[in-house]
């Protein structure tokens, strides 16, 4: 929440609490300061209610007092005897009637003015003065109002003495004194304090007795503000706020303003609401104290789960299986359960990723990697504690042919089989695949030989039992190389190295077999990698020759063209032998450049020889599953502006054994050029007659091992009588190759055969010679 | 004593400029002694319809003055003035009685029962004197002409005993016009309510 985050809080329990504590605790001060306020404006408002409801008792009152003085006032008044005594100026008589008058009324002061100011009734002289100065104010008419005397404010009430002149007035003094004041109290609903108070000619005012004599000055202010008109303020004395009336008093004519000041301090209004205050505070406390109580559980039961999911996540961050509990069924029960599946799920990927890292896909046995893994810590054991450890690489000797003959399908099949069975046989030794039927074998031991023998024999006969798959019994056989650290190899790859060869070894061994490596394999290995390394600069440094073997026409009488043949004279080594290094050419890649310089080269040379002289190039399979064979012949041809009917490209039946639909639409497209393509070495290999009706070859070249067997082995020349004529009736020419006694020329001769190549007529040439023999027109020994 | 005579006119207003009605002038001799009035001639105080008729009236001393009481009800007529201290009852309608008053002063006159009733009785001891008409106007003739104090005096006049006084010359050459203007209280308003 953006609200919270001034405040940081670490906890979303923190936060959810103290929101919710804070907007209860603002609700609740709405609340009471709401309540406080009404009850304040209330209680105020009752306050002069009563105010000025008391005030009009007050002057009912008031009204009631001055007419019950009045009465008594009249009564002594019209008396005829007191008149007659006033008259006749009979001061015992009238100081009597007046003490009777006290007496009856319940008045300490009671006294009597002539017209002429004498006073009869009053002892004081102070009194007397003020007393005598009132004959002036007071009419013949009743008077009643409010009037200092003796330094006191005195409600006064006079009544005219008539005989039946005005002769004087009885006036009656009652002191507005504290006395006066509670009994006014009293009377009201309301515990108010009332007093009297007396303006002063400097505006400020007094009170009626010696309490309120010298008031605050916010009393004396707030009577001067607001006497006039009468109306209930409020006033910030000492005693606190309090709401208060000032009422003018009705005062004798020439009196000074004097004022009932009805008071009532705000603090006792309020005290009847006090308990209500204090209930709001304790509600408001305990509400507190109760919203945080829920919110912290019920914040509890949401961060809890979130706690535990954030540990959760982090174990499993770290790569460790984490899981949740699930209590309920709600948004946070339902993370937990996806978090938990989540969490699972992950740990299962890893487990297979890690599995497909590890291991063969196909069989489930551990794969390179994990060989590579496994094979570097037994090596390391044996160089940290000594002993020895049996690098055993197995070889499936048919996996080729069964791959070719019965389709992928059978050949995984067999390959999980053999899998299985290994695993099942040989669960003392490490087995992994390494990729196609290459299987290996790591088993660590004490140096007794004996046991290494044991374990090959062992897994050799695991895969020599029979496996019936579909309807086929397919009995595996297998080569295995044995290498044995730390004496063949103390690295991976010296001791797979070693492994190899050996292996290699158990083939050339006529397999079925193992061999155990020894140090010559390395050195023949050593040889074949420095001819490697040396064929790689060999085009580069011109190294490599063409040589031309001719092929005699029979039937032209003439030559009919070469056949280009490679040729590596190596700086050091001499000649090197194509059937040495023409497989190394292939299994690197590098046949595909030199094929091409070879097309390049061929090509040049022929565009050099009469018009029906042809030249033949061999195209290696490597170089059929390489993508731009025609465009590498096309280039031949344009640059050395040879017909393409000169040109005759020799393939052997390898080429279908890969691919075989692609292959024939290359096929297709280089005879759409014009090229021809002869079929070599037919007769060998896997000779299937159903190539001869996939692709109309050209031309059919007749392998030595049937030229060679012409005079030697009865049969073989029916064979090449059936060669020649099939290829007659499908049009094909035909070349036997190998032809070196003039009796093998004879019956080729006779049985039709198109044209002889062999050492007979010549052996392959360096170009100029070949050239030259052209010239010499060199007639057939035999002929 | 000369035996020349002159006129006294006086006219009497209030300071609001109204005529002083009932007002009684009254002449007094300087230097040598007032003559004493001759209390002969009648004198009468009517009691009719609770009041007392007339408000304001003079007599000279030893007059005898008649109270009569026309009004069905009865009257307690009494005065406590220094001059003369009385007291009539006077039974309803036609009852009179006779006061001789021997001592000059004003007599105020009140009704015991009836407190709203009053009236001034002036008794003299000059044989000039009189009360003003309605207009506040009094003339006295035959007076000696010689100096003499003139005296005005009305109940509401506010002054010391409700009355004031002029010292002058008469001639017999000319009327003599006198004019007074003099502070008046207010009249009660109603003498007999306010109690």
């Amino acid at each position: 929440m953006v609200l919270m985050r001034p405040f940081g809080f670490r906890q979303l329990r923190t936060r959810l609490a103290v929101l919710y504590a804070g907007l209860f605790a603002i609700a609740m001060l709405c609340i009471a300061g709401l309540l406080y306020g009404v009850v304040v404006h209330n209680s105020k408002a009752q306050v002069r209610k009563e105010l000025i409801a008391n005030g009009t008792v007050f002057d009912r009152l008031w009204d009631q007092q001055t007419s019950q003085l009045r009465g008594a006032a009249g009564v002594l008044a019209r008396d005829f005897g007191f008149r007659a005594a006033v008259a006749t100026n009979d001061r015992g008589t009238i100081e009597s009637a007046l003490s009777n008058l006290r007496q009856r009324v319940g008045l300490r002061t009671a006294f009597i003015i002539d017209v002429d100011g004498n006073v009869t009734g009053l002892a004081e002289r102070g009194e007397v003065r003020e007393a005598s100065a009132l004959s002036g104010r007071l009419d013949q008419g009743m008077v009643a109002g409010v009037a200092p005397l003796g330094n006191r404010a005195h409600k006064i009430v006079a009544a005219p003495i008539m005989a039946p002149a005005l002769m004087g007035w009885v006036v009656f003094a009652a002191e507005l004194d504290q006395q006066e004041m509670r009994s006014l109290e009293r009377l009201s609903a309301i515990p108010l304090s009332a007093a009297v108070y007396q303006r002063r000619e400097d505006g400020s005012w007094r009170g009626a007795d010696e309490a309120t004599k010298t008031p605050d000055l916010a009393i004396s202010s707030f009577i001067e503000a607001n006497w006039r008109h009468g109306q209930p303020a409020e006033i910030d004395g000492a005693g606190g706020l309090s709401i208060a009336l000032a009422k003018p008093l009705p005062t004798v004519p020439g009196a000074p303003p004097a004022v009932l000041l009805l008071q009532y301090p705000m603090r006792l209004a309020l005290s009847p609401y006090r308990p209500l205050e204090i209930a709001i505070a304790v509600i408001g406390v305990l509400g507190l104290a109760l919203v945080v109580m829920a919110t912290w559980r019920m914040a509890r039961s949401i961060t809890l789960p979130i706690s535990l999911l954030d540990a959760a996540a982090d174990k499993l961050a770290d790569g460790q299986l984490a899981s949740v509990p699930v209590n309920s069924q709600d948004e946070l029960g339902r993370l937990a359960s996806t978090f938990n599946r989540m969490a699972s799920d992950i740990v299962d990927r890893e487990q297979r990723i890690t599995h497909l890292a590890f291991n063969d896909l196909l069989t489930g046995l551990p794969n390179r990697a994990n060989f590579t893994q496994h094979l570097e810590h037994q090596l390391r054991m044996v160089e940290r504690r000594g002993g020895h450890v049996a690098l055993l690489c197995m070889d499936l000797d048919n996996f080729k042919a069964i791959n070719d003959t019965l389709g992928h399908p059978t050949g995984d099949e067999l390959l999980r089989r053999i899998a299985l069975r290994l695993g099942e046989e040989l669960g003392d030794a490490f087995v992994a695949r390494l990729g196609g039927d290459e299987f290996v074998l790591v088993k660590p031991f004490d140096g007794e030989a004996g046991t290494i023998d044991e374990l090959a024999r062992r897994a050799l006969a695991a895969v020599e039992v029979p496996i019936q798959i579909n309807e086929h019994a397919l009995d595996g056989k297998a080569s295995i190389g044995i290498a044995i650290a730390p004496a063949d190899g103390t690295n991976n790859n010296s001791l797979l190295r070693s492994a190899e060869l050996a292996l290699y070894k158990a083939k050339e061994a006529g397999r079925g077999t193992y061999r155990f490596f020894e140090e010559p394999m390395n050195a023949i290995a050593q040889s074949r990698r420095a001819i490697e390394v040396d064929l790689r600069h060999a085009l580069g440094k011109g190294e490599l020759e063409l040589h031309y073997q001719p092929l005699f026409h029979l039937a032209a009488d003439r030559i009919g063209g070469f056949e280009a043949l490679l040729r590596w004279n190596h700086p050091i080594r001499g000649a090197i032998s194509p059937t040495e290094f023409i497989p190394i050419a292939e299994e690197t890649g590098l046949i595909v450049q030199i094929g091409t310089w070879v097309m390049q080269e061929a090509c040049r040379q022929a565009a050099q020889w009469p018009e029906h002289v042809r030249v033949a190039v061999n195209v290696s399979s490597i170089q059929f599953q390489r993508p731009g064979l025609s465009h590498v012949v096309l280039q031949a041809l344009q640059n050395s502006g040879l017909q393409p009917e000169r040109l005759e490209i020799e393939i052997t039946e390898s080429i279908f054994l890969e691919r075989s639909d692609s292959t024939l639409q290359l096929l297709h497209t280089l005879r759409g050029l014009g090229v021809r393509v002869a079929l070599d070495d037919f007769g060998t290999g896997y000779s299937s007659l159903s190539y001869l009706q996939s692709f109309p070859f050209d031309k059919i070249k007749i392998d030595r091992s049937f030229v060679v067997a012409l005079q030697t082995r009865p049969g073989a020349a029916a064979i090449v009588k059936a060669i020649i004529d099939l290829a007659d009736a499908l049009g094909m020419e035909t070349t036997a190759e190998g032809v070196e006694e003039p009796g093998q020329l004879a019956t080729l001769q006779k049985q039709g055969a198109t044209s002889i190549q062999g050492f007979l007529f010549s052996r392959p040439l360096p170009a100029p010679e070949a050239t030259r023999l052209l010239k010499s027109r060199l007639k057939l020994r035999a002929a | 004593m000369a035996a020349r005579a002159a006129d006294l006119d006086v006219q009497i207003h209030s300071a609001s400029g109204a005529p002083v009605a009932g007002a009684v002038v009254s002449v007094h001799l300087v230097g040598q002694p007032t003559p004493r009035p001759r209390p002969g001639g009648i004198y009468m105080i009517d009691q009719q319809d609770i009041q007392f008729r007339p408000f304001i009236s003079t007599a000279p001393v030893g007059a005898s003055v008649m109270f009569m009481n026309h009004d069905p009800v009865r009257h307690h007529v009494y005065s406590f003035s220094p001059a003369k201290r009385f007291e009539l009852k006077l039974a309803s309608k036609q009852q009179n009685q006779a006061v001789t008053f021997d001592k000059p002063g004003i007599v105020p006159l009140g009704c015991n029962i009836h407190d709203r009733m009053i009236a001034y009785l002036n008794v003299v001891d000059t044989p000039w004197a009189k009360t003003a008409d309605a207009n506040g106007h009094v003339i006295l003739r035959g007076l000696p002409a010689t100096a003499v104090t003139v005296t005005v005096w009305h109940p509401y006049l506010r002054a010391p005993g409700n009355g004031v006084s002029r010292n002058f010359t008469l001639s017999d050459a000319s009327p003599h016009s006198e004019r007074f203007v003099v502070a008046m209280r207010n009249p009660p308003r109603d003498p007999g309510s306010g109690y």
